[in-house]
């Protein structure tokens, strides 16, 4: 078998063993339409000043900024327990794989292109979600935010499931997505975000995102790169930790 | 019966502590959860209309912080022991040992971290009512495992029964009373428990009724966990 068949072989049987769980699928829908559009449909329309990227201050409204914000934490959330969950899944099975003549690097591709897909999957359904409740000043920068935002986080989830139990790691990813993105770089609470907060994963994205939703110019540059910065070292993070552990066979 | 349980209880507890990193984050998650969320939530519930005043607001985020680890904990104690209690019950502790040990392990977790939030909560800004709150945070965690266990009993896969835990919690944040204006759907499991813990937080007593309320959806929690970890450990013949 050639190792282009071998990487086909390996996605095939990673999808179908996503596919065998239909109620992932359907919760991916859910729980962002659900969240997003029950968290703008309760909020008042209170007036909010906010900062934006390049000192740009615009008056919104508590309304619009769960409107411009919720979906960037859900997918975050939904993202980071992927991560984890189908880096348990590649432990639980691909070792297997190795076992049996494939190469790490095809059962590794194999398992982020299924995190990619559910990734994009979670994003295109919160971007959805949020068209139907919110209007955005510019819609490219908030999508390519929420992506930004799922990659990240999914990276960080599945870098937690390879290194941690299933439940520490499900823990901390609830807490850091809860802490980063619901407390921390929100504008509901903070004009612009606090003095630590661009140590966090979140504040790159999050910043590209509410500038795009408020703002029709483009002043999140450097906040952009930075988010390509989290994600190109934590894509290469999660490859060579999960090449390493999957090669990992136990043989002497 | 007791004999035979507390030895696997003990086992149980310390199967999900074994790992240093989850004991670690069993103690500092609930103490963040109070310290990060208590200063926000009172914003929070205003800009969802409600009236949530900032010494209730942190009372509540104890509340939260309890239930959000113990269902998730109970989840993966039903879900990823399956196997392994069943076992256990055909090796001749039976369905009902094992079950007792699995929620009084829940318990004893779920108890500790209660504590937690409400040693953070009491040192942060003080109780008007400790003994009320405390009352109140544990049920949070007692109902919680009793929504834990339910998925967990019918869900197996870890990654959806974590997110349904989450849609739970969700579902909770947007209708715990005081946090909205809007009454469409004005009842979820915690929300006697809510309404004391708030009560409780702002220095004032509560009605027969949220006690009793409380009371019921702790005991039917309780009953509900029991029934999904038996489930769990009965041998199918």
């Amino acid at each position: 078998m050639t190792a282009l068949a071998r990487t086909r072989v390996a996605t095939a049987m990673a999808f179908r063993d996503q596919l065998r769980r239909p109620l992932v699928l359907i919760l991916i829908v859910v729980i962002p339409a659900y969240v997003i559009t029950k968290s703008i449909a309760q909020t008042l329309a209170t007036p909010r000043r906010i900062g934006l990227p390049d000192g740009v201050f615009v008056t919104t409204t508590m309304k619009e900024l769960h409107g411009a914000g919720m979906g960037g934490v859900v997918v975050a959330f939904v993202a980071a327990l992927l991560g984890v969950f189908v880096m348990q899944s590649a432990l639980d099975g691909d070792r297997r794989l190795v076992i049996a003549g494939f190469r790490p690097g095809e059962t590794v591709l194999a398992r982020l292109l299924v995190l990619l897909s559910g990734t994009a999957l979670v994003v295109g359904v919160a971007a959805l979600v949020t068209a139907l409740n919110f209007s955005a000043a510019s819609w490219v920068p908030l999508l390519a935010a929420l992506m930004l935002l799922g990659l990240i986080y999914a990276a960080i989830g599945a870098l937690a499931g390879a290194l941690l139990d299933r439940l520490a790691a499900t823990y901390l990813m609830l807490f850091l997505v809860m802490t980063d993105l619901g407390v921390v770089q929100t504008p509901m609470f903070h004009v612009t975000p606090g003095r630590f907060a661009a140590l966090l994963p979140g504040y790159g994205p999050s910043r590209v995102m509410y500038d795009g939703a408020f703002s029709q110019g483009f002043h999140a540059g450097p906040e952009l790169l930075l988010s390509l910065g989290w994600t190109a070292v934590l894509a290469i993070a999660v490859g060579i930790v999960l090449r390493r552990t999957v090669g990992d066979t136990g043989a002497a | 019966m007791l004999s035979a349980a507390l030895p696997t209880t003990g086992a149980f507890v310390r199967e999900h502590l074994r790992a240093p990193l989850t004991l670690a984050l069993l103690v500092a998650i609930p103490t963040f959860f109070v310290l990060i969320f208590a200063s926000v939530l009172g914003d929070f519930a205003k800009a969802l209309g409600g009236t949530l005043m900032s010494r209730s607001a942190t009372a509540i985020s104890a509340g939260w912080a309890a239930a959000f680890l113990a269902g998730t904990l109970a989840f993966f104690q039903v879900s990823s022991s399956r196997g392994a209690d069943r076992r256990l019950s055909a090796a001749g502790l039976g369905p009902w040992r094992v079950a007792s040990a699995r929620i009084a392990a829940s318990l004893a977790i779920g108890t500790a971290v209660s504590a937690v939030a409400f040693g953070t909560l009491w040192l942060r800004s003080g109780i008007g009512h400790p003994l009320h709150a405390a009352v109140a945070i544990l049920s949070f965690a007692v109902i919680y495992i009793g929504l834990g266990a339910l998925i967990g009993a019918f869900v197996k896969g870890a990654l959806e029964g974590s997110l349904l835990v989450l849609l739970l919690f969700s579902l909770d944040a947007f209708t715990s009373p005081e946090m909205t204006s809007s009454g469409a759907f004005a009842w979820t499991p915690t929300r006697s428990a809510a309404e004391l813990l708030i009560a409780a937080g702002g220095g004032q007593a509560s009605p027969a009724a949220d006690w009793l309320g409380m009371a019921v959806v702790a005991v039917g929690a309780l009953s509900v966990a029991l029934a999904a970890f038996w489930t769990a450990a009965r041998t199918r013949s």
